[in-house]
C-alpha cells in the first residue's frame, strides 16, 4: 500500500472510531501480533517479528464496528478481531495485515438483569470483570476457564470456550442468551431474544465458534447463577483409567457434578504431584458437587457409592479443595510449559465408547513417531454421553530446533499426527480451544463435503473474504 | 538498552502470560492491549533481542504504568513486571531517551527540589510556621505540599488536635519518590535520597503523610544503601496508635476504605485504617480490598496522562457504587485528588483525617 492510500484509510478509520482509537504505533502492532499460540511465541522468542496489522482499531460499539467493516470492505482490507489475545490457536494473529479490530473498548455493562438472570455486556469485557460485577451483587458467572482473567466475553464466544465447572453449568454456548453481531457488510443484527425456540436454526450457534470469520459479536447477554449454598470437593485415586471412565459415565446418569477432572497416570505423577501434592500412583480424579446443601449431601452419598464400586480410593476433600484454590496456578509461567519447550494441547471429544481408545492411540502415535515428546493428559469436561481429552505433548527445549523454520516444521508434524489420529478414531479437530490458523488445514479432513456448509455461509456473508482470513479453514 | 539478567528472566516469563491483565488499573481504564504487563514485557523482550528499537514509542509505553504492583501481587509464581519496567525507565534515562514530559519533571526535581517545579502555597507555609520544634517530623511529601495542600493543612490540624508533639518543614527535602518513579535509581535519585536522609536523621521519628514517601524511606533507601536512623511511620499507623485508647464519638456513618496500593502491597499495611474507621463508624468493603485493592489515581501520571487518570478514578467509583458504598476514605493524597475530581453526585470521598476529625 502506498503512503498516500495508507493515509486515506487511516483518516477514514480515525473518523470512524476517533483518532486516539486508531493506532499505527509500533508497540500496538507488536502487541497485537503475538497471541498464546506456540508458533507466534516461538517466532518472537527467536527475535523475529510476527505478521502485524497495519491499523489497530478499537471501536466502542456496534455502530463504530459497522463503520470499520464498511471501510474494510470498500478497500478490501483484512480484518482480524482481537479480544484478549489469549487464544492458543493463532486465531487472533493478523496473518494478512490490514486491520486488527480490538474489542476491549466494548466493555460496557448495559443491563444487570436479575429477573432474567443475565448480564448484557459489550463483548470486549474481560470475563473476570463480568465475574466481579456478578459477585458484587451476590451472583456468579460459573464460567471459570484458566484464561478467565486473560480473555474477553467475545473471545470465549468466538471459539466456543469452556470453564472448569462445565459439567453442571455448560459450555459458553449454554451460557449465552441473545447476541448482537455486526456482519462483514456492516449490517448490525440481533439473534433471537431467547436461545431455545423453533423459529428456525439458532443464529447464536452460527456465530459461536466462528472465530471472527463471519462477523464481529459486539454485545451478549451472559447468564448468571446464584452462588451455591455449598460446594464440596472429593478427590479419588483410580487404579486405571478404564475404571475411572466407567465410574464417571455411571455417575453422570445420576446427577451432574460441577467439576470432574481425571488425570492420567503421567499427569498425576507430574502436575498433580507438584501442585496438589498427591504422591500416590494412579489416576487422580477431582469431583466438585455444589448447589443447595441438602442436594449436595445426597449427591455426595451417591458419588461415594458409585465410585466405591469401581475401586476408587477416597482421598477426602483436602486435595480437591487445594486443586480448586490452585486451579489457575497450573497456568502461570513456572508451572506451565513454556519456551524453549515445544508443546501443544490437542483436546478432542468423543462418546464414552471411543474416548479411551482415542487417548491410547494418540499417546502411541505421538510417542512412537516423536520419541522426543512426552504425552500427558487429563479429562476435564464430562457429559452423560462422553467426555473430552485435554492431551498435551511436550518436547524439551534441548530437542527443539533452534532454527525457527525447523521448529515450525516439528510443531506442525506433531499436530498433524495427533489430530489425524484423533479423527481416525472418532474424535474431532478440537474440543474447546478452537481452530484458528493452527488447525484450519485439518477442518476439511474432519468435515469432508460438510465443509461446504461453512464455506457457503462464509461466501454469502463475507464475499470479499476480509474477515479473519485463513482461520477455521475458510 | 541493556537489561540485567534478573530483568531478562522476568521479561521472558511475562511476555506470553496474560494472567494479570484484569487487575491493571491502567489497562482497565484504557482498554489498550499495550497497557498490560505481558505487552510491555513482549515489547521489551523484543528490544532485548534486537528485533525492535528502544524507540520513543516503546519508551512511552514504559511510562504508561503506575507501578502499583497489582500485577506483582497477582502473580502466584512471583514474576515482577515492576522490576523490569523500572529498569527500562532507568535505561531510558541513561540512554538519553526520556520523553519530554518526563524530562521536564526530572529537571524540575533537580532545579527546584520537587518534580512539579512548584512553590509552597502561603496557607500551608503559614501553618507549618506555627509548629514548634520537635523530635518528630511530619513529612508531607511533594503530592500533598504542591497538589493537595489543603489536605496537608487538615492533617496538621488533626495531629495538633490529637495533642501530638511534631513539627514539619517549610523547606522539606525531596524524598526521591518522584525521581524513583520516573527514572528509578539514577545517581541523581540517590543523591536526592542522601540529602533527604541527612535531614531525616535529625529526628527520632518521621511520620509520612504520603504512603509513597514511607515506601521509599523504608524500602528503596535500603536498596540504595541510604541509611535512616529515624523510626519511619505511616500516617495511618500513627493515627491508629493515637486514637486507639482515645474516646471518640462513634457515628452512624459507614466508611469504605480505599486501600492505598503502596500501603497494602508494598508496606503490607491494611488493618490500621480499618481499626480507625471501625472506632469512629461502620466499615463496608469493596470487592477488591486490602492487597487486592485497585489504584484510584497517581498524580505524577496525572501530569502527562490526565484523561487516563480520571478514568482510573472513575473505575474505582464504579467498584464503590456496585457494592453500595457511600463514603470512600483515602490514605494517599493522589487518590484523594483524583477521586474528588471525579466524584459522582451521590457519593463522597474524605481523607482519613477528615473522617476522624468529624468524630473528635
Amino acid at each position: 500500500m502506498n503512503d498516500f492510500l495508507f493515509d486515506v484509510i487511516a483518516t477514514e478509520l480515525e473518523d470512524a472510531v476517533g483518532r486516539e482509537n486508531c493506532s499505527t504505533r509500533t508497540i500496538d502492532k507488536i502487541t497485537h501480533s503475538v497471541d498464546y499460540f506456540w508458533l507466534s511465541r516461538m517466532w518472537a522468542d527467536r527475535g523475529l517479528r510476527m505478521p502485524e496489522g497495519d491499523f489497530i482499531v478499537a471501536p466502542k460499539d456496534a455502530k463504530e464496528t459497522s463503520a470499520v467493516l464498511k471501510i474494510a470492505n470498500y478497500y478490501k482490507l483484512p480484518v482480524t478481531t482481537w479480544g484478549g489475545g489469549g487464544g492458543t490457536q493463532g486465531g487472533a494473529i493478523p496473518v494478512c495485515g490490514g486491520i486488527v479490530l480490538d474489542t476491549k473498548r466494548m466493555n460496557a455493562i448495559y443491563d444487570f438483569n436479575e429477573p432474567g438472570m443475565y448480564i448484557e455486556c459489550g463483548t470486549g469485557t474481560i470475563y473476570k470483570h463480568l465475574e466481579w460485577a456478578a459477585n458484587e451483587r451476590g451472583y456468579a458467572t460459573m464460567h471459570y476457564p484458566s484464561s478467565l482473567t486473560c480473555s474477553t466475553v467475545g473471545g470465549f464466544l468466538a471459539h466456543r470456550g469452556i470453564g472448569v465447572s462445565s459439567t453442571k453449568y455448560g459450555k459458553i454456548d449454554d451460557m449465552v442468551l441473545q447476541m448482537e453481531v455486526v456482519l462483514p457488510n456492516g449490517d448490525i443484527i440481533e439473534t433471537s431474544p431467547a436461545p431455545k425456540h423453533a423459529a428456525g436454526p439458532d443464529l447464536n450457534q452460527i456465530f459461536i465458534g466462528s472465530e471472527g470469520t463471519l462477523g464481529v459479536i459486539t454485545k451478549a447477554q451472559m447468564r448468571i447463577y446464584d452462588q451455591p449454598e455449598a460446594r464440596r470437593f472429593r478427590g479419588f485415586l483410580f487404579h486405571n483409567m478404564t475404571d475411572a471412565f466407567n465410574a464417571g459415565r455411571e455417575l453422570l446418569q445420576k446427577f451432574k457434578p460441577s467439576v470432574m477432572r481425571l488425570y492420567d497416570e503421567a499427569e498425576t505423577a507430574s502436575l498433580i504431584k507438584k501442585i496438589v501434592g498427591v504422591e500416590k500412583k494412579g489416576a487422580f480424579m477431582n469431583v466438585a458437587i455444589e448447589g443447595v446443601s441438602e442436594m449436595v449431601d445426597l449427591e455426595e452419598k451417591i458419588l461415594l457409592e458409585t465410585f466405591g464400586k469401581y475401586g476408587a480410593e477416597d482421598l477426602g476433600s483436602e486435595y480437591g479443595e487445594k486443586w480448586w484454590k490452585e486451579k489457575i496456578t497450573f497456568f502461570y509461567p513456572g508451572h506451565m510449559m513454556d519456551i524453549p519447550q515445544c508443546f501443544g494441547t490437542m483436546d478432542t471429544i468423543a462418546p464414552y465408547g471411543k474416548i479411551e481408545k482415542i487417548y491410547w492411540e494418540m499417546k502411541k502415535a505421538i510417542e512412537t513417531n516423536f520419541p522426543q515428546a512426552k504425552f500427558i493428559a487429563h479429562f476435564s469436561h464430562w457429559y452423560e454421553w462422553g467426555c473430552m481429552i485435554y492431551d498435551r505433548f511436550i518436547v524439551d527445549g534441548k530437542d527443539v530446533p533452534k532454527d525457527p523454520h525447523e521448529a515450525f516444521r516439528l510443531h506442525q508434524a506433531i499436530w498433524n499426527c495427533g489430530v489425524r489420529t484423533a479423527l481416525a478414531n472418532g474424535g474431532v479437530v478440537n474440543d474447546h480451544h478452537g481452530v484458528g490458523i493452527k488447525l484450519g488445514r485439518l477442518m476439511k479432513e474432519q468435515y469432508g463435503p460438510a465443509m461446504q456448509v461453512f464455506e457457503g455461509i462464509k461466501k454469502q456473508l463475507d464475499p470479499n473474504g476480509i474477515m479473519n482470513p485463513y482461520k477455521l479453514g475458510l | 538498552m541493556k537489561f540485567t539478567q534478573k530483568s531478562k528472566e522476568h521479561l521472558d516469563a511475562c511476555r506470553f502470560c496474560w494472567m494479570c491483565r484484569h487487575i491493571c488499573p491502567i489497562g482497565n481504564a484504557t482498554g489498550q492491549e499495550r497497557n498490560t504487563s505481558r505487552a510491555r514485557a513482549l515489547g521489551l523482550s523484543l528490544v532485548a533481542r534486537g528485533a525492535v528499537e528502544y524507540s520513543e514509542d516503546v519508551v512511552n509505553n514504559v511510562y504508561e504504568c503506575a507501578l502499583c504492583g497489582a500485577c506483582v501481587k497477582e502473580c502466584v509464581t512471583g514474576w515482577d513486571p515492576v522490576t523490569f519496567t523500572k529498569e527500562a525507565r532507568l535505561g531510558a534515562a541513561l540512554d538519553g531517551k526520556l520523553p519530554p514530559y518526563v524530562l521536564k519533571m526530572v529537571n524540575a526535581a533537580l532545579e527546584t527540589g520537587n518534580i512539579y517545579g512548584e512553590k509552597l502555597g502561603n496557607e500551608l507555609a503559614g501553618k507549618i510556621r506555627t509548629l514548634k520544634k520537635s523530635e518528630t517530623l511530619f513529612f508531607l511529601g511533594a503530592d500533598a505540599r504542591y497538589k493537595t495542600p489543603k489536605n496537608a493543612v487538615g492533617a496538621i490540624d488533626l495531629l495538633a488536635k490529637l495533642g501530638a508533639d511534631f513539627t514539619a518543614l517549610e523547606n522539606e527535602p525531596d524524598s526521591g519518590y518522584g525521581m524513583d518513579f520516573l527514572v528509578s535509581a539514577t545517581s541523581e535519585t540517590k543523591k536526592i535520597a542522601e540529602t533527604c536522609a541527612e535531614t531525616l536523621n535529625g529526628y527520632k521519628k518521621v511520620i509520612c503523610y504520603d504512603p509513597a514517601d514511607a515506601k521509599v524511606f523504608r524500602r528503596e533507601y535500603k536498596e540504595w544503601n541510604v541509611g535512616i536512623k529515624a523510626e519511619v511511620l505511616t500516617f495511618t499507623e500513627y493515627l491508629a496508635i493515637m486514637i486507639k485508647d482515645r474516646k471518640v464519638k462513634k457515628s452512624d456513618l459507614v466508611f469504605t476504605p480505599q486501600d492505598s496500593a503502596i500501603l497494602a502491597r508494598d508496606l503490607e499495611e491494611t488493618e490500621p485504617i480499618r481499626d480507625i474507621l471501625g472506632k469512629i463508624g461502620g466499615v463496608s468493603e469493596m470487592l477488591l480490598n486490602r492487597r487486592d485493592t485497585m489504584l484510584a489515581g497517581n498524580l505524577i501520571m496525572n501530569e502527562y496522562m490526565p484523561e487516563v487518570m480520571e478514568r482510573v478514578a472513575l473505575d474505582r467509583w464504579t467498584n464503590a457504587k456496585n457494592v453500595g458504598a457511600k463514603i470512600l476514605v483515602t490514605e494517599s493524597p493522589a487518590e484523594y485528588a483524583l477521586l474528588a475530581k471525579t466524584k459522582p453526585a451521590d457519593l463522597s470521598v474524605v481523607t482519613l483525617e477528615e473522617a476522624i476529625s468529624q468524630c473528635l
